[in-house]
Parts: structure tokens; C-alpha cells; sequence
């Protein structure tokens, strides 16, 4: 990377983060103080502004890591399994958000921290399979054999969410049925309001999962980057 | 096709005739199996709850471990000696390798379900033989799919530092689907159910027996790669 290209980078991500940061507040304005309390639920229902974008945000960066697995073994270039790496990681954390913002929800409306319903338990899966992506990860030494081993995972765990979802669902199921987009069309099953300041959640976190992952590829670049320069100096002189 | 055959038959046989020579894998996975067994008695108050009602779920789990030590065996055992190295170098292509070991994994396993199916039947007091077909054909479905995985799975953990942990942490979250199917079918099968009224698990199983043969076969030739 010349240093004009450093500077480029740090000025496109210097507007990503007033954009996200902005697009944040926005969102925090919209759930703390415009949206309507929910009748039934009362204030707690606020915690589905965090709930469902993070859902989001986790299946959005597997099924990244899905894509950029596929275009790793086919390609075979190292920057496919630093965007695979970076959007499983970020993928986990959001992940373990939805793990415990849903029992903090649970608790007063079912009156029970956590059930064995079908979206629950399938959460809970896609969670230990890419946790063990990312040990697998850590397990093996840098280089060709991790990036295709975690490329080989990052398939096949992706391709077993569809089989897990159905034999969880016919195993059982009581979570809430989907309220946003109903067989009536889409957000009759809400308040406008509600609906806007979900849309400006997700889009928030969306803008988020983007930022983080601008970031997590740059430092993993940039180690590369360092790699090759001790290889070159150090070692030649 | 008939060299590709007789590449995986030569390959199935060496396995065969290495167990039959030392004899260490077979009796090692029999034996664990009854010893999950046995726990599981231990564990739960067999006068308590119906024997039918927990029986499937630990002979799937009898099933599953004992089998996932057979697919530790199956590539470390080649690892020794640089025998993985020799198999690469045979000119077949790598899914003739992975069929074989597949087809190897899957005999063990089955030969070692079936000694353990008439104990099962004793320890717990359940009538298998007059739903022995249809439990054949579960038993089947679903050995066939923990083995399409397990070998593709071994084959990748054998070259990790931390190979026996790491099989067991990478597959069984993905081997949910499939054990919760084949659970809730022979739960039914041993409820007297016809095989009509669970097609929909037979469906699931099936696929993801296919799925999983299908990814093994298109992503094998990377990860046997050196």
C-alpha cells in the first residue's frame, strides 16, 4: 500500500464512522424516545429494536462467510479468507447479542429465561458451529491449510442452517409468529411508527456490520502487510 | 467408472484387512458403546420413565460416540507413517479416497450397530424384531449421514494439532438436524407408527445425506491437498 492510498482508506473510513455513529443515534432517538410503548409488553418490548437487527446482522455475516468460503476455493486468493475470517467474527459477537438480549425479553413476557423453541435452539446451533469455525481458526497455523479448512467449515455449517431450521421447527416451536412480514403483506402486523424505527435500527446495524468489517479487513491486512516486511528485512540482513 | 470402482474397493479392503489384523478399532467402539449404555441406565430411573420413550435417544448417542472414535481412527491411523502421503500419491482421483474411507467408516459402524441393537433390546425389554425393517432403514439413513460428514470432517481434523478434541466440537453442532430426525423415527417406529407417518424426516435425513456426499465430493480435493 503506497501512503496515498493509506490516507484514501482513512478518509473513506472516517466518513463511514460519522455515518454509522449518526445513523446510530438516530436509531437511539427513535427507540428511547419516539416510538410508542408497547400496550401488552410494556417498556421491555423496546429491547425488539435491538433483538431483531442483530438477528439480522448475525445471518447476514454467515451467509458472508458463506459466499466468500465459496469464492476462497475457487479463487484462491488470501483476500477472501480475511472478509470470510473478519464477517464470521463479527457474525459470533452479534450472535451472542441475540443469545442474551432474547432471555432478558423472555423472562417477563414468557416468564421463563429460555425455552426450547425452534428459532431459539436454531440460534443457539449457529452459534456453537461458528464459534468452532473460529477455534478451528485459532486451532491451525496461518497460511494455505487454515483458509481452506475454514473454508471447507465455513460451507458447511452454512449449508446446514436450512436442514437445522426444519428439523427444529418439527421438533417444536412457540416463539412469537413473524409480525413484520405477515401473510397479509408487509407491516400490517405493526404500528407505523413501531415499523420506522425498526427499519432505522436495521439500517444502523447494518451500516455497522460494514463499518466493523472495514476495519477487522484492514488490521488483518495490514498484519499481513507486517509479516512480509519482517520476512524482507529481518531476515535478509 | 471401473478403475474408479476398483480404486475405492482396494481401499475399503486395505482398511478391512488392516482391522482384521490388529483388531483394535472394532472391539475398542463395541465396548464404548456399551459403556454409554450402561451410564445412560445409571443416569436415568429406568422404573420412572418409559424405557421407549428414552431408549432411541441413547442408542443414537451410543451410536454417535463409539462412531466418532472409529472416524478419529480412520485418517490419524494414516497419518502414521506417512501412509496419507502414499494414498495421495496413488493416481486416483481424492474422491476415490474419501468413497473409500466413507464406505469403510460406514461398514465398522454398521457391523458394531448391529451387535449393539439385540443388547439394546435385552437391557431395555423392547421388542425390535417386529419393526426391525423399517428400523434397518433409519439406522441406515442415518449412519450413512453422520458417515458422509464424520470421514469429511476427519479427514480435516487429522491435520489439526488438537485432532481428537477438535472432530467432536466441529461435528456435532452440524450433525443436529440429523440426530433429532433419526431420534424422533425410531421413537416412533419403537411407538408402532408406519414409516408413512414420518416422511417428512425420512425427507430430511435423506437430504442431508445427499447434501453432505455432494459438498465432501466438490471440496475433498482441498482439503487432501499438500
Amino acid at each position: 500500500m503506497s501512503p496515498d492510498e493509506v490516507e484514501d482508506k482513512e478518509e473513506e473510513s472516517n466518513i463511514m464512522v460519522w455515518l454509522t455513529g449518526s445513523a446510530l443515534l438516530a436509531a437511539m432517538i427513535g427507540i428511547f424516545i419516539y416510538v410508542p410503548t408497547e400496550r401488552t409488553e410494556g417498556v421491555i418490548q423496546r429491547i425488539m429494536y435491538f433483538h431483531i437487527p442483530c438477528a439480522w446482522l448475525s445471518f447476514f455475516a454467515f451467509f458472508v462467510v458463506f459466499i466468500c468460503s465459496i469464492l476462497f476455493l475457487w479463487k484462491k486468493d488470501r483476500e477472501w479468507d480475511i472478509y470470510a475470517h473478519a464477517s464470521a467474527e463479527i457474525g459470533v459477537v452479534f450472535c451472542s447479542l441475540v443469545l442474551i438480549t432474547g432471555p432478558i425479553w423472555a423472562r417477563p413476557i414468557w416468564g421463563a429465561w429460555w425455552v426450547w423453541d425452534a428459532r431459539l435452539t436454531s440460534t443457539l446451533i449457529l452459534w456453537i458451529i461458528y464459534v468452532s469455525y473460529l477455534m478451528l481458526r485459532a486451532q491451525s497455523d496461518a497460511g494455505s491449510m487454515r483458509a481452506r479448512y475454514a473454508a471447507v467449515l465455513g460451507i458447511v455449517g452454512f449449508l446446514d442452517i436450512p436442514l437445522i431450521h426444519f428439523s427444529v421447527l418439527w421438533w417444536r416451536a412457540f416463539h412469537p409468529q413473524p409480525k413484520v412480514i405477515t401473510s397479509e403483506g408487509i407491516g400490517k402486523g405493526m404500528d407505523p411508527s413501531m415499523l420506522a424505527t425498526l427499519g432505522l435500527s436495521l439500517c444502523a446495524f447494518t451500516l455497522l456490520y460494514f463499518l466493523l468489517m472495514g476495519e477487522r479487513v484492514r488490521q488483518e491486512q495490514l498484519k499481513d502487510e507486517i509479516d512480509r516486511l519482517k520476512r524482507e528485512k529481518l531476515y535478509s540482513s | 467408472m471401473n478403475l474408479f470402482l476398483s480404486q475405492i474397493t482396494a481401499i475399503v479392503w486395505k482398511d478391512v484387512v488392516t482391522e482384521l489384523k490388529t483388531r483394535e478399532l472394532f472391539s475398542a467402539m463395541f465396548i464404548f458403546a456399551l459403556l454409554v449404555i450402561l451410564i445412560f441406565i445409571f443416569s436415568v430411573n429406568l422404573s420412572i420413565v418409559k424405557a421407549s420413550e428414552v431408549g432411541p435417544g441413547i442408542l443414537w448417542v451410543a451410536f454417535l460416540f463409539s462412531g466418532t472414535l472409529g472416524l478419529n481412527r480412520s485418517f490419524v491411523m494414516e497419518k502414521e507413517n506417512g501412509c496419507l502421503m502414499g494414498l495421495m500419491l496413488v493416481p486416483a482421483d481424492r474422491t476415490a479416497i474419501y468413497f473409500g474411507k466413507l464406505i469403510s467408516n460406514f461398514v465398522f459402524l454398521t457391523i458394531m450397530e448391529l451387535f449393539i441393537l439385540p443388547l439394546f433390546m435385552i437391557f431395555f425389554n423392547i421388542d425390535l424384531l417386529e419393526h426391525l425393517a423399517p428400523l434397518l432403514l433409519v439406522i441406515f439413513l442415518g449412519t450413512l449421514g453422520f458417515c458422509a460428514l464424520g470421514t469429511l470432517l476427519s479427514s480435516l481434523a487429522s491435520n489439526l494439532k488438537t485432532r481428537e478434541i477438535m472432530l467432536p466440537i466441529l461435528l456435532y453442532p452440524i450433525l443436529v438436524p440429523i440426530i433429532i430426525g433419526v431420534v424422533r423415527m425410531t421413537g416412533q417406529i419403537l411407538a408402532g407408527e408406519p414409516l408413512s407417518e414420518m416422511m417428512n424426516w425420512i425427507g430430511l435425513t435423506a437430504s442431508f445425506d445427499i447434501i453432505y456426499i455432494g459438498v465432501s465430493i466438490m471440496t475433498i480435493d482441498h482439503i487432501l491437498e499438500e
